[in-house]
């Protein structure tokens, strides 16, 4: 262990630093507080610091409030010297930063001791570092999985659809995606993971996998024995179909929301589902207006046998459908206030002559402007798609 | 956090000293809850005057406590206020819980 002595008194700093280089450590020295800061930084192996009290220039209490303030990147094991009868010196000792004491003449086995404790804790301070950069690789390269499921902004079958995803901390429980059934429907979905972090991360993943299935007979469609040979599953029933198969566990609710749809590319007719999602907005590009469609269901996955809706509308050409995560509308700027859904949608009532992706650029600033940082409490998600034949 | 369960005309009520039912506080509610149902309540009101604001995991408890006493007994949700109602109007809460505006009409019916 690489050690720093800061002893004023010359031959009491020598015979400590004999003592310490016999039983192996690496000894460092100096004279006073001052001098010790520069050997610290000079010298980032050294974790450990034996230090007198009284000292001129600068003293040991001082040294140990200098080194607690500073931002030198790693945890140094402080012990501070005292006089057997200054009580109050180890109270402030301890109170300033301090981590062992150790009275004044020095008892070297004492003072052996209180090495080894200190010795322990820095190893078992960088063994739970070092787990936790294990573990952060690990999240990180599990975001990176995530990133690459996420669909690339696509024009399909004259649906050009886009999207904005900002991932809470690392990991989300957000997931979109977007696909061809057949050569004139298409699927769209975005969904929400109660909870955050790596169990919801897995969980979207799962599901993302699902919904992205484009196989005759799977959760999207059915398997029919004459042609075509299947048949598209109603919205309704594609969310019937996850709810029984995702039934959470009380003691760990992995629900989510979800809004599902099918939109037909040629005729630009869309049938949409929700379960407990905040209902997607309809930006009418004749009329300039915005509708909310649909609505209501109980998430899926927290009760069997529910039953869910579909609405039916249809679009012009130029028309825009926003499905978003309750993450935009729960963005909290920094007296409380949430951005909400009015906000929202007087936001998108002046992006009508804005092409898909300034859109998506606007809604994104205004968000940040809102909570003044980029980094958000809950996964930020919207969904942004266009029919245009 | 404080919760307090007391007993009334054969009801659990359950209430809180707390503003904001969110992932902060769902898993000790969860497990308060799930205390209240192993020690036997099986007619519970849960009293949501005090919540201001509940997220996704706070919804998850409440449903998890329904979920747990798995068709036994009866669990109610009173008092939710504007911001709670609307998740609950939002995720149709009403098709699982009973959800009265005070507990007085809870305890009536």
């Amino acid at each position: 262990m690489d050690i720093l002595i800061v002893e004023d008194a010359r031959d009491q700093r020598m015979m400590l630093a004999v003592v310490l280089k016999k039983q192996g450590h690496q000894v460092f020295q100096a004279a006073d507080g001052h001098e010790a800061l520069d050997v610290l930084a000079q010298h980032p192996t050294i974790r450990i610091v034996i230090s007198d009290w009284m000292m001129p220039n600068m003293d040991g209490i001082a040294l140990c409030e200098s080194i607690r303030q500073s931002n030198i990147g790693r945890y140094v094991y402080f012990i501070l010297l005292t006089g057997k009868s200054d009580r109050q010196a180890m109270v402030d000792g301890i109170n300033s930063g301090a981590d062992d004491f150790v009275n004044k003449p020095v008892d070297f086995a004492e003072l052996n001791a209180r090495l080894n404790a200190g010795i322990r804790i820095i190893e078992l301070k960088a063994a739970l570092e070092n787990k936790i950069q294990t573990i952060e690789k690990d999240l990180e390269s599990a975001a990176e999985t995530q990133a690459r499921l996420l669909s690339e902004p696509a024009r399909i079958q004259q649906v050009d659809f886009n999207w904005y995803f900002k991932p809470s901390r690392i990991l989300g429980g957000d997931m979109f995606g977007y696909h061809a059934l057949d050569e004139q429907t298409l699927s769209f979905y975005q969904l929400d993971v109660a909870g955050h972090g790596v169990p919801s991360a897995l969980f979207s993943f799962t599901l993302n996998n699902l919904l992205r299935e484009g196989s005759s007979a799977s959760l999207l469609k059915e398997a029919l024995s004459g042609p075509p040979f299947y048949r598209i599953k109603e919205p309704d029933e594609v969310l019937v179909s996850l709810n029984d198969q995702f039934q959470a566990r009380p003691e760990a609710m992995l629900y989510f929301t979800i809004a599902y749809g099918i939109i037909n590319s040629r005729t630009g007719s869309v049938t949409l589902s929700q379960a407990g999602h905040p209902p997607p907005l309809w930006l009418d590009a004749r009329s300039r207006t915005i509708k909310k469609v649909g609505g209501g269901g109980v998430p899926l996955g927290m009760m069997p046998d529910m039953t869910y809706s579909n609405v039916t509308f249809d679009l012009q050409p130029g028309d825009r459908l926003f499905l978003y995560s309750d993450g935009v509308t729960e963005c909290e700027n920094s007296e409380g206030e949430m951005f909400g859904e009015a906000r929202l949608e007087s936001l998108l009532a002046d992006t009508f002559d804005h092409c898909v992706a300034d859109m998506i650029k606007k809604v994104e600033q205004s968000i940040i402007g809102w909570t003044g940082a980029d980094v958000f409490i809950d996964d930020v998600t919207y969904l942004v798609l266009e029919w245009q034949p | 956090m404080a919760f307090e369960a007391k007993s009334e005309a054969g009801y659990t009520i359950v209430s809180m000293d707390e503003t904001r039912l969110d992932a902060s506080i769902s898993e000790p509610f969860r497990l308060y809850l799930f205390d209240q149902i192993d020690s036997g309540s099986d007619q519970m009101i849960i009293d949501l005057a005090s919540v201001r604001f509940m997220d996704s995991s706070g919804l998850g408890v409440l449903v998890a406590a329904l979920k747990k006493m798995a068709g036994q007994g009866a669990l109610k949700l009173a008092a939710p206020q504007p911001a709670v109602e609307d998740l609950f109007n939002l995720t149709s809460m009403d098709k699982l819980f009973t959800i009265t505006p005070t507990v007085a009409k809870a305890i009536e019916g």
